[in-house]
Formats: structure tokens, sequence, C-alpha cells
């Protein structure tokens, strides 16, 4: 704490020493006292790092997670940068104005209430775009830029081989390819994969209006939106003509909810006060969504186009097992693919023949073969 | 997505703290100000992990380097994101990147951006240009380039004070013959 200069150290003294016998809760009663504290304190000249050592100081005596990275997020963002580590040496250790010095107080309260930190700055990125976020609806995690990897790979090789090729004489203009997300959230995966691949088009559909919403923002905001179709719709409704409004999809990918329900109770604060929690409970098995997306996909999907997903690291064999027991979606895991931290988390699945076109609930899939499609 | 698993170590807390960063810093500051030579037997002393911010401020001309390609078999990547079960089940907001070249030792952390698979690509980017300086020295494409990129700045100085000479012999040559 050699960093804080007196005025700051005087602050964090005052803040510790704040709630002996009070009854406010010591949260609440050290987020009052130092706001007021350093209201006061404004004209102080203080630079970026020392800002930051000061809320690390308060977050860690409040018991706020990654309080290094909160302050170094927060305070970045207010100076325009991404990261603490992308300012220049200048900015480190330029004064902040007044204003700054206030913007970063009103920040660093939400965080101290443990607001995620994606939602205390109202954006967030992945990979190479920046997202808008908003309370509730699910923070893109990083493993899942991964997913997205797969979905590229995957497209790369379909567009290299001679059959695919071959298959696409059609007259019509038939886009390609054809990808279906469910459970869009805040459209990070529909949204990266329009950007890198620019000859695709999107159906991107979430059970919530909020998301629905949210992914309609950020496709604007990345002007991403002719190439969209965002659709408030649930799995669980049947109904999936209106996913197809081309025929069948090349490519389903999806970050269901998969958290099995007896591990929801053990989620940080951040994302049990904040994030939609239906967007994580995948039920007693983590299963709920996943066998959901996958009795529907036969119905949507071209033969031999693929499925995505990420899940929990116990999923493959069940998936695996219960893609046995249903012989009639005509699915089969293909690979998996391991995340960043050795995990098992994502899934391909491919359709690997016509076989048996009904789908769950006793529905019947009408002809594969639309008018002028010869795919 | 990287072609060859890499070898991946789950890291826990190991990142400096903000009195070493600071310290790193003010010597970050002291690199940028020396005039930029080859690195060939100083480079062990900025390859320790405080020290591995980006050095290479360079964006203009990075494709025209002929460098050392690496091979990811020859990478150890680790991530200092701490304890959890990871996926939906966390939000965990730091998202740096520790990659190590074995074969050389070289280490480069990034945590320039916000996005993990950005900064991935980023330290790849980075090691390579210090493993390619670590093996080639003054041969690397990156020290021809500076030196080249030197040699224009003190060919345009040296012009420019001629010039300056020359306007101001001129002057005073006018002067003389208004007298």
């Amino acid at each position: 704490m050699r960093l804080l200069t007196s005025p700051l150290r005087r602050m964090l003294l005052g803040l510790l020493n704040c709630c002996e016998g009070k009854g406010v809760s010591p949260a609440k009663c050290s987020a009052l006292r130092h706001s007021l504290l350093l209201r006061k304190n404004f004209s102080a000249k203080v630079t970026a790092a020392e800002l930051v050592s000061y809320w690390r100081g308060v977050f860690e005596a409040n018991k706020i997670p990654e309080a290094q990275e909160s302050s170094e997020y927060i305070v970045s963002y207010v100076l325009g940068a991404k990261t603490f580590h992308s300012l220049s040496v200048g900015s480190l250790s330029t004064p902040l104005t007044a204003e700054q010095q206030q913007q970063v107080q009103q920040l660093s309260a939400k965080r101290l209430q443990r607001m995620p930190v994606q939602y205390v700055l109202g954006e967030w990125d992945f990979r190479e775009l920046t997202l808008k976020m908003r309370p509730p609806v699910f923070i893109p995690r990083p493993e899942t830029e991964d997913l997205v990897s797969l979905v590229l790979q995957e497209e790369s090789r379909r567009s290299m081989s001679p059959l695919v090729n071959a298959g696409h004489q059609c007259p019509t203009a038939v886009p390609h390819p054809v990808i279906l997300e469910i459970g869009c959230g805040s459209g990070a995966i529909a949204l990266s994969l329009l950007s890198k691949l620019p000859e695709s088009q999107v159906i991107a559909v979430d059970k919530k209006e909020a998301s629905v919403n949210l992914t309609r923002e950020n496709a604007q905001r990345l002007q991403l939106q002719d190439r969209i179709r965002i659709l408030h719709y649930d799995v669980s409704s049947g109904s999936w003509e209106k996913l197809i409004p081309w025929g069948p999809v090349d490519t389903i990918v999806s970050n269901p909810p998969y958290v099995f329900h007896e591990d929801m109770t053990h989620l940080a604060e951040e994302i049990l006060s904040y994030e939609d929690l239906d967007a994580l409970d995948g039920g007693n098995d983590g299963m709920r969504v996943i066998k959901k997306i996958l009795a529907l996909a036969p119905c949507v999907l071209k033969d031999n186009g693929s499925v995505f997903l990420e899940v929990d690291p116990r999923h493959l064999e069940m998936v695996e097992s219960w893609l046995r027991s249903r012989p009639d979606l005509s699915l089969s895991v293909s690979a998996t693919h391991k995340d960043f931290f050795g995990k098992p988390r994502f899934l391909h699945i491919q359709k690997h023949k016509a076989g048996d076109r009904s789908c769950k609930n006793g529905f019947v899939c009408p002809s594969m073969h639309f008018p002028g499609v010869s795919c | 997505m990287y072609k060859v698993p890499v070898k991946r170590k789950f890291c826990f807390h190991f990142f400096m703290n903000a009195s070493s960063f600071f310290h790193s810093t003010i010597l970050l500051t002291k690199i940028n100000r020396l005039s930029w030579r080859p690195w060939i037997g100083r480079q062990q002393k900025f390859l320790s992990p405080r020290l591995a911010v980006p050095l290479f401020q360079v964006a203009e001309k990075k494709n025209s380097w002929d460098l050392l390609a690496l091979s990811e078999t020859e990478l150890e990547e680790q991530f200092v994101r701490g304890d959890g079960p990871g996926g939906q089940a966390t939000n965990k907001t730091n998202n740096c990147v520790v990659l190590k070249h074995i074969p050389s030792g070289i280490v480069v952390k990034c945590h320039q951006t916000r996005s993990v698979d950005l900064n991935r690509k980023r330290a790849r980017e980075i090691l390579q240009q210090k493993v390619d300086l670590f093996y080639k020295g003054e041969n690397s494409d990156i020290v021809k380039e500076q030196r080249a990129a030197e040699k224009k700045k003190q060919e345009k100085k040296r012009r420019t004070k001629e010039n300056l000479e020359k306007k101001k012999h001129f002057k005073e040559m006018k002067e003389l013959d208004t007298k």
C-alpha cells in the first residue's frame, strides 16, 4: 500500500474503521463512507495507477472477488481503454479529472454491490467484437470464443470440399452457409460468426425477449443486422418451421444452459444475483435443453450438417449414450474438443444419414426438398 | 483454435502485485527512452514474466517480416484465472495469457485485450518476434528494419539541418546586399 498518497491513505483507513458498532451492513457502510470521503478529494491529483490501487484496496476490504482486475477495468474504461495494460505510459501518470474520478467512483459503487464487471461497464469483448451487456442477459464466457473457432474451422473445411461445391449449383440464391444459433443471449456467437463469414446468414433465437432485444442492438451496432434473423423462440415449443426460412441449415450452434441444477447454488454471487439463471440451469443432469436441441436437429439440419455444443465436461458420455438410445435422430458425436483448461467442453455432432424423418413429439419432418434447391 | 493440442497447466494466482507492476512500469519507461539496440546478450534481463509486456509497438510492416515460425508443440500456455469449474459456472474477468517457448525459455505475458482469444493470438505474435530476435540477433528482420528506420531518421535530421543553414546563410547574404 505504499503507493497510496496520504489523502488516499487517510480515506482508506477511515473506510476500514468506520463500521464499528453501527447497525448498517459493513459493505453498505463502507461504500457510503468512502464515497463521501472521496467526494471531498476530487481535486486531489490522482493518477490512474494510484486510483487503481486505491479501489483495489476498497474492493479487498469489502471481499469483492478479482479486486485488482475490477479496479483496472473500471479505471481503464473511464480513460477510454479496454485494459490497464493497454494504457500508454503517459496515461498511467497523468492525473485524472474530477469528472473521471467521479465516474470511477460511480462504477465502483456498482462493483461493490457484486455486480459483474461486464454489467458495470455495460460492455464486454468477445473475440474481436465489443458487445453491449445488460443484466440479466447472460454474459459470454471466454471458453465460448473457442466454440466459434470450431464452427469457423468446420466451415473452412467444408468450403474446400468438392462434394459441397458440387451440391451448390442451385439456380436460386440460397445463402451459404446458414447457421442456426439456439439461445443467442447477447448475440456473441451469432455476430462473431457473421463477421468472420461474410457470405453467411444466421438465424438466432432465444426464449427471452431481453436477449432478442440485446442481440438486435448489438447487431445494429456492428452493422450486421442485414444478415441475421433474430427470433423470440423457445425450443420446447415445437413449431420449428420458422427456424428454416431458406430450408435446412448447415450448422446448429449453441451454448445452452448446461449447469447441473444441484450446482447452481455454488455459483458466485455475481452470477446468482444478476444473470438470468434460466440461461444456466440445465436441469438435474444439465441435459434438459441439450436434449431438446438434439431432438430438433434432424428436422432443421441438412444431411451431414453439424451441431456444435458447449457443455459440461461430464456431458460427453451422457450425450453419446443418449444418442445411442435415439437412433431415430441419426446423430452421433463425431468429435470432442477441450477448452483452454484442458476440460472436454465442446461436442461436434453430425447428422449422418437421412434415416427416419420423425422428430420428437410425433412431428414428421416434411420433405427436405425445397423448390429450386437441389441441396 | 490452435491445431496441435498444447500442453496446458492450470495456473493459480501468481500475478504480480501493484507495487511490482509499478516498478516494472517505471523500468518500461526507461527502456522506451533507450535508443533501440540489438538485443544479443541482453535478452535475458528483459525476458522474466514481470517485464514481459509487449515491448514491440510496431503495428505497421509486421507482415513483411520473415520470422521464424513457432510450432504449437514447442509452446506451453497458462491462464491466470484462479480456481473454479469454468465454463458457464464461472464469470472471471482475468484474461491474461502466459506463453512460453520451451526451447529458448522465453516467456511472454499478454493482457492487452478483454478477449482471451485475442490475447492468445497477440501473445503468439509477440513471442514469435522475441524468439526470432533471440536466434537471429542482428540478422533478424526486426533489427534490420529498426536500423533502416533509424538511418532514415538521421538522414532526415541532417537534411533539415542543412536546409536551415542554407536559408540562414541566404538571409545573411541578402542583408549584406541591402546595406
